[in-house]
């Protein structure tokens, strides 16, 4: 995508008064992908999650050439891992392509803007424009995998997830107060 | 000055729900807060993928507990506009009335909660009581408290006979006059004026820059409601959006108060415009499966709502999302979060109504 048109155009939106209603994000499939999905879509997810498995073992080892051919072939008879976000980083043998659609609302009116991301691709973050637009972006580069590069408040990852796995856990809160005697011997 | 991090959350007296706040606080003011969410996360958006169109929407109502009628009504309207199915007049106005009847009873709710965090049990107590009449209502004419389950794709499932919309309206009436007196106690008591009064100060310049919707955003000044589009038969209906300009804790608190008032002379005139009579049709059955896309927008309790949905002409959807109002207001209650002083958070935090099961979905 074309970064600085695009920030151009939601400049636009912002000088003109509207309000960042929604920033969505869904996968798009080729047509004859779309089809096969349609054939058997319960199947299809659940082989999806094997083949994505899979992808992830293969780079361990070199030798893991009969896992990766499976996975390809699994993947050549349900190209449905596109249709899985959640494993959308680990799909590599069928790169996603994503639909990015910034909504605006001013009023009554209701216009998107719309581009197609390639996995590996880097979005520009419209914080600067719209300051909700973090809590989205987060959201995306979490749960989708999207490189959204210039996040105004950037949360590191932490939104769905905590900072420490088990936050309130002995062995965390161990370390916390640990931490907190080593600040106090120095003057603050 | 050090500083100092607590963890407000994921468990906290003031919210049903689990959400984190971490606040940074140097003294007694809060200087920076940074949200985790994620605790009822129960993946609900990609459950299209397994579930059929036609059972998705029992699984959409229920996102949230407050708002499933909503919901529920979001995804139906979203379908219906893909697939050009047209409700019957009559299903369109009762799913209207039911829609309104929702906000008072989630207004009520939230006025209770809204007691209890300031401390005033008794005016909790009054709250629920109230809203406890509109799910018996509700328990009279779905079938369920909370989950209702009536909204079909292309109708509703069932009909409310002319004689008992009379007995609705005229139990709706009584339960406002009785309100009065509930709502002179929000508005006049000098305890609650001293403790949300001025507290959490949202300027109308502020409101528009972080994207608020619903009460927050009327209760800075910004006449915005959603319903004004007019779609689902709003617009044969008399509106005036709700708004109070002081921006304030108590400001966010009198919208609701008056929205209460509003929804009951909706009703009242959803009742008078709608067609009478027995064994109106009451659903348009879709054919085949759906396929193309759309945005829906509706005013939901909180504030807008928003549904994407994508179809494919298979019987699973490909995409179906929900943007909720109290995803749109996070970003304004962290900035009014920023500043305060840290016995304020609870009640910040609380008057924007969130809702935690509808944010993560």
């Amino acid at each position: 995508m074309d970064g600085t048109a695009f920030l151009a155009r939601v400049e636009d939106y912002h000088k003109g008064g509207w309000r960042l209603a929604l920033i969505n994000v869904t996968t798009v499939l080729p047509v004859a992908a779309a089809h096969g999905a349609a054939s058997a879509p319960a199947a299809g997810a659940a082989q999806a999650a094997g083949s994505a498995q899979a992808a992830r073992a293969a780079p361990a080892s070199a030798t893991a050439a009969p896992a990766a051919g499976a996975s390809q072939a699994a993947a050549e008879a349900s190209p449905a891992p596109a249709t899985t976000p959640g494993d959308a980083p680990a799909a590599t043998e069928t790169p996603g392509l994503f639909e990015m659609a910034w909504a605006f609302a001013r009023d009554c009116e209701f216009e998107t803007i719309r581009e197609q991301i390639a996995a590996g691709d880097t979005v520009p973050s419209i914080s600067e424009f719209f300051g909700a637009a973090f809590l989205y972006e987060n959201e995306i580069r979490e749960l989708f995998g999207i490189n959204v590069e210039g996040i105004g408040v950037d949360l590191k990852g932490q939104l769905y997830q905590t900072a420490t796995k088990v936050p309130f856990s002995h062995a965390a809160i161990k370390a916390r107060l640990a931490a907190v005697a080593a600040a106090a011997v120095k003057p603050s | 000055m050090r500083r100092t991090t607590i963890p407000f959350g994921p468990q906290h007296p003031v919210l049903p729900e689990p959400l984190v706040l971490d606040l940074i606080l140097e003294d007694e003011k809060v200087i920076d807060a940074i949200p985790t969410i994620g605790y009822i996360h129960r993946g609900l958006e990609m459950m299209v993928e397994r579930v059929e169109y036609t059972e998705m929407g029992f699984v959409v109502e229920r996102i949230c507990g407050i708002c499933s009628f909503m919901h529920g009504m979001g995804y139906c309207v979203s379908l219906e506009s893909i697939m050009n199915v047209e409700v019957p007049e009559r299903a369109g106005w009762l799913r209207l009335i039911w829609a309104e009847i929702s906000r008072i009873q989630s207004h009520l709710l939230w006025l209770g909660l809204g007691a209890d965090a300031f401390g005033f049990e008794n005016l909790f107590m009054h709250c629920w009581r109230m809203r406890e009449q509109i799910l018996d209502i509700f328990e009279k004419t779905t079938g369920g408290r909370i989950i209702h389950s009536v909204n079909r794709i292309g109708g509703v499932k069932r009909d409310i006979s002319d004689s008992e919309l009379a007995a609705i309206l005229v139990q709706l009436q009584e339960l406002g006059e009785a309100f009065k007196t509930t709502a002179r106690v929000f508005g006049t008591d000098p305890s609650i004026a001293h403790r949300l009064g001025g507290v959490g100060v949202l300027s109308m310049e502020d409101a528009r820059a972080v994207d608020a919707v619903g009460p927050m955003a009327r209760a800075s000044g910004i006449a915005t409601d959603t319903r004004l589009i007019g779609a689902n038969f709003y617009d044969r209906i008399e509106l005036e959006p709700v708004t109070e300009t002081a921006g304030d804790c108590l400001a966010r608190v009198v919208v609701r108060l008056r929205e209460i008032d509003q929804s009951i002379d909706i009703v009242r005139q959803a009742i008078e415009k709608m067609p009478k009579g027995e064994g109106l049709p009451l659903e348009n059955k879709p054919r085949g499966n759906p396929n193309g896309e759309v945005f829906t927008r509706l005013e939901q309790p909180r504030g807008e709502v928003l549904y994407y949905v994508k179809a494919n002409g298979t019987k699973n959807l490909e995409r179906f999302r929900a943007r909720t109002p109290t995803f749109a207001n996070i970003p304004a209650m962290i900035k009014l979060v920023k500043g305060c002083d840290l016995a304020d958070v609870p009640n910040i935090i609380l008057t924007i109504d969130p809702c935690i099961s509808c944010t993560e979905r």
